[in-house]
């Protein structure tokens, strides 16, 4: 499954980039994460609690940064699996300025199984599409913060 | 056996409902024992991935839980699930109870937890950490045997699982003589057979006595106890298997499963009783699937529609692994693929190819509906491409009804038939010229109407034990107790067709006794000691059969009981309405109530006569039985929204004999609307990557109440020769003749707009699809 879309961000690019790759913003913005620890550069461990469609639940997971291209373009790879199932995805991140604020247009490609594939299936899309909006609701809301 | 008296072929009501109308007949759930444990299972998310690790310390800490098993814990103490129908070639995977190191499909058993409750068990299974390594994964049946497709059993080097052909006369012949040739592909999609009641088990060992007792939700008792010690080590003389009530099965409950397996052996390894339920989206992801097959079909016509030849290559995506009748499926489309027509060659290939889904299996007709939707949807695109009435080139193939036993070029033979008068018969209730009228009216004012037809025959009644794996006969007993009450115990493990009414009605007359001095017992293999149980439509046919054999024994044993005490010799007893007298003297006759002391007490009984009343009997049926009928429905397609509505529907079946015309509606009426389902509504859905996304009844639509038209009802009666009572099955047979004749209303509702095959279910998405391009007329 395809999800994309594109967000406008009230910073330039080289500031959201730098946001968009620090754990401390990162883990106020993702939707139900508890946890997000770094393991390596560019890795992070995390534990989010998200409900899709009947289907809530638990899940750890791994983030990993790659094709870094400050502060054009970076890719993000997801991967979270819990009882309810697992998620995997790719998400092509890029920046794009635009006065002075930053156009972000994200495609991602995302995978889902078990019991959320099963159940959720029909509100997958809607549900991932809101993710990524509350996601970038709460970046922007973060972004003051962070500097 | 006459239709005109006593019970027989009267509409009784069924002597079950009452229970099961008020809530108080016992399912598996319904039973616990004593010291109960209850069993969770853990599921792959994946449709193919290797396990590296499983960690269950967090599970087992869990309050509550008993113990936590892997593949690595009970694969070596429990056998392979079976497959009893392997083709020559078949490949067939080493199917353990839990996945060892891989899972192929989404819902392979991984784990299961026990617990002293239900909760506790499920519970548990989130703290069960699995490391999986997902694999690559083929879903799809075709892109399975491509080249370079990953392989659902890398083993094998191959997805095809098993090939099978059947082919008589001259096909090239038959080819080259033809007028015309016409080809469609056509796509039977998977079903998922959703019976109410999900699957679910208790298993109970005694330590003591060395037995196990399985109480199932199944159809087939009997075959669960002989096949059941080659996985547990338990001899089948200590095995006891009871299906109590079963809330649907429909082909999906005749198998053995893993859980069976799993629990039987937890049971005995814990020395507790153990109970699993299946939840409803196991049930989707892990009870066997139906149908799925995709065809290429050609046919070879005369111009006057005469039909030639016929024959197709068929691929049958039969998932994962092979449950116990998997590639026998397949086999039953090719046996029955003529239909109810004379054809002078046919040819059909089937290859079996495995993909990373659930395993397909016996589901409500079993490959007869693929057979029957595919020579009934190419007799109306026959008509179509050559301009001519669909009902006239039914006609034209037809066989007369002179020609029975009607001998197929698959190597059957059709007991007895006489389709044009079920035609005809349905013609006129239908009103056919009236609703011909009433299409051209609708076509005028923009309508979208459409009138289908299909008439069918199907194979049941299964089978003599020459073409069966375990044997096709069935078992039966009947004990006139010492009070004169009757006890009649079948093999065949009715579970909701009605059989306890049906089975009391054929030996109340054949007894002479009220019905109400009856019982009819099933399901209990310490009660119905051997059985072939229920699938195939077969129960009433061969278990009938058996216990009017049963009843003849007891007849001629009393007979000699009777001659005895009435002091005469036993060629002058006579046996009428369930009183022996002596010949001439219709007064002094003894009934079964004053018989049956006699011959338990067994004071006043002729020298070398056994004591009892009893007697039990195997009837092996020398045939199966072939019913058969017409099905006219009428449709309106919505023009806007492709919503289809079925406006009229007709249907005159031919059962031969009835014993219960009430049960003979309630089949077909069941039947008709599992294939509404399956024309219009459901479909299993798996998606690239082998995830399920029809886990539930939100995804995966049924047909409701409200889809359900109003049924005109009537019959034709054909005899059987092939039993005693003249009978034939009817249990599928809604199934098998409802569904082509849905689709061909809808296609004909579609033809103006130059449509002539969508494949099922014709959903209002896939209609509109069609017709939204089209421009308006």
């Amino acid at each position: 499954m395809i999800v994309q879309g594109t967000y406008t961000l009230p910073l330039p690019p080289a500031r959201v980039f730098a946001a968009l790759t620090d754990p401390a913003v990162l883990q106020q913005a993702i939707p139900g994460c508890e946890k997000l620890e770094k393991t390596a550069d560019d890795e992070y461990k995390a534990h989010l609690k998200i409900g899709i469609a009947a289907v809530k639940g638990s899940y750890a997971g791994r983030v990993r940064l790659s094709d870094k291209h400050p502060p054009d373009r970076f890719t993000m790879h997801l991967e979270g699996k819990g009882a309810a199932g697992f998620v995997n995805g790719t998400a092509r991140i890029e920046l794009e300025e635009e006065g002075r604020n930053t156009q972000l247009h994200y495609n991602a490609d995302v995978q889902v199984g078990g019991l959320i594939a099963a159940v959720g299936s029909r509100m997958i899309e809607a549900a991932a599409k809101k993710l990524a909006g509350d996601f970038f609701q709460a970046f922007s809301e973060a972004l003051p913060q962070a500097e | 056996m006459s239709a005109a008296k006593g019970y027989f072929g009267k509409p009784m009501k069924r002597v079950e409902d009452p229970r099961l109308i008020k809530g108080i007949a016992t399912y598996v759930d319904d039973i616990t024992l004593p010291g109960m444990l209850h069993a969770a299972v853990l599921r792959s998310p994946y449709a193919h991935a290797r396990i590296n690790n499983i960690k269950a310390d967090a599970a087992k800490a869990s309050p509550g839980v008993v113990g936590v098993f892997t593949g690595a814990d009970v694969n070596d103490k429990c056998g392979l699930v079976p497959c009893a129908s392997p083709m020559p070639d078949s490949k067939i995977p080493k199917h353990t109870v839990l996945a060892s190191d891989r899972v192929y499909f989404v819902g392979h058993p991984v784990a299961v937890v026990v617990a002293v409750d239900r909760y506790a068990a499920r519970d548990a299974l989130d703290f069960v950490e699995v490391d999986y390594d997902p694999l690559p994964v083929v879903s799809d049946p075709e892109k399975a045997l491509e080249k370079d497709s990953p392989l659902t059993h890398p083993e094998f080097r191959t997805n095809v699982a098993f090939t099978w052909s059947v082919a008589n006369g001259g096909l090239d012949a038959a080819f080259k003589r033809a007028h015309r040739v016409i080809k469609q592909r056509m796509i039977h999609q998977r079903l998922t057979p959703m019976a109410i009641e999900p699957r679910g088990c208790v298993a109970s060992w005694h330590a003591g006595e060395g037995t196990l007792t399985l109480y199932t939700s199944t159809q087939i008792p009997h075959l669960v106890r002989t096949l059941l010690p080659g996985m547990i080590s338990v001899p089948e003389n200590r095995i006891r298997i009871v299906a109590p009530e079963v809330g649907g099965a429909f082909g999906s409950k005749l198998n053995l499963y893993a859980e069976e397996a799993l629990c039987s052996h937890l049971a005995q390894r814990l020395g507790a009783p153990v109970k699993w339920i299946e939840s409803r989206r196991e049930n989707a992801a892990a009870t066997i699937h139906g149908r799925d097959q995709i065809g290429e079909y050609e046919v070879a016509v005369k111009k006057d529609g005469t039909l030639l030849a016929i024959k197709s290559k068929t691929l049958a995506d039969i998932g994962a692994y092979c449950q116990l009748n998997t590639p026998a499926i397949p086999t039953l489309t090719g046996l029955m693929l003529t239909g109810c027509y004379k054809c002078k060659a046919m040819r059909m290939d089937v290859v079996g190819v495995y993909t990373h889904k659930m395993a397909t299996d016996a589901y409500r007709g079993a490959g007869r509906p693929e057979a029957t939707y595919v020579i009934e949807r190419l007799m109306d695109i026959i008509a179509d491409e050559l301009k001519l009435d669909p009902v006239k080139v039914r006609l034209k193939n037809f066989p007369k009804p002179t020609e029975f036993p009607f001998d197929t070029l698959t190597g059957l033979t059709y007991d007895s038939g006489n389709y044009q008068g079920a035609l005809k018969k349905a013609q006129q209730i239908s009103n056919w010229n009236k609703l011909t009228k009433q299409r051209d009216a609708a076509r005028k004012s923009g309508k979208l109407f459409g009138i289908g037809l299909s008439t069918y025959v199907e194979i049941c009644a299964l089978g003599p034990s020459k073409m069966m794996s375990a044997g096709g006969w069935e078992w039966g007993c009947v004990r006139i107790e010492m009070s004169g009450k009757v006890t009649v115990i079948t093999g065949a493990t009715p579970h909701g067709q009605g059989q306890e009414t049906s089975f009391a009605q054929i030996a109340a007359d054949k007894l002479g006794v009220p019905i109400e001095d009856i019982v009819v017992m099933r399901g209990d293999t310490a009660v119905a000691h051997y059985g072939r149980d229920t699938y195939g439509s077969r129960a009433t046919v061969i278990g009938g059969a058996a216990i009017l054999m049963c009843i003849d024994k007891i007849i001629a044993k009393a007979r000699k009981l009777a001659a005895h005490l009435l002091d005469t010799k036993e060629k002058s007893v006579e046996f009428r309405d369930g009183k022996f007298s002596a010949k001439g003297k219709p007064k002094k006759a003894l009934t079964w109530k004053q018989l049956a002391p006699e011959a338990y007490v067994a004071k006043n009984i002729p020298q070398n006569w056994e004591p009892g009343l009893e007697a039990s009997s195997f009837f092996e049926p020398p045939n199966c039985t072939y019913p058969f009928g017409t099905h006219i429905v009428a449709v309106e397609v919505d023009r806007d929204t492709g919503e289809v509505k079925i406006v009229k529907y007709v249907t005159v079946d031919d059962c031969g004999h009835q014993v219960n015309p009430l049960l003979v509606e309630g089949q077909l009426q069941g039947g008709i609307a599992h294939s509404i389902g399956q024309a219009l509504f459901e479909r299993t859905v798996y998606d690239e990557n082998g995830q399920l996304l029809t886990g539930e009844f939100m995804d995966y639509a049924m047909p409701r109440a409200k889809d359900i038209p109003e049924y005109l009802m009537d019959s034709t009666v054909t005899p059987s020769p092939s039993n005693p009572m003249g009978i034939k099955g009817v249990g599928e047979a809604g199934t098998i003749g409802a569904t082509p004749a849905i689709a061909n209303a809808v296609m004909d509702a579609l033809s103006p707009l130059g449509i002539r095959h969508l494949d099922l279910p014709l959903t209002p998405e896939k209609i509109w699809r069609a017709i939204a391009p089209v421009k308006v007329k």
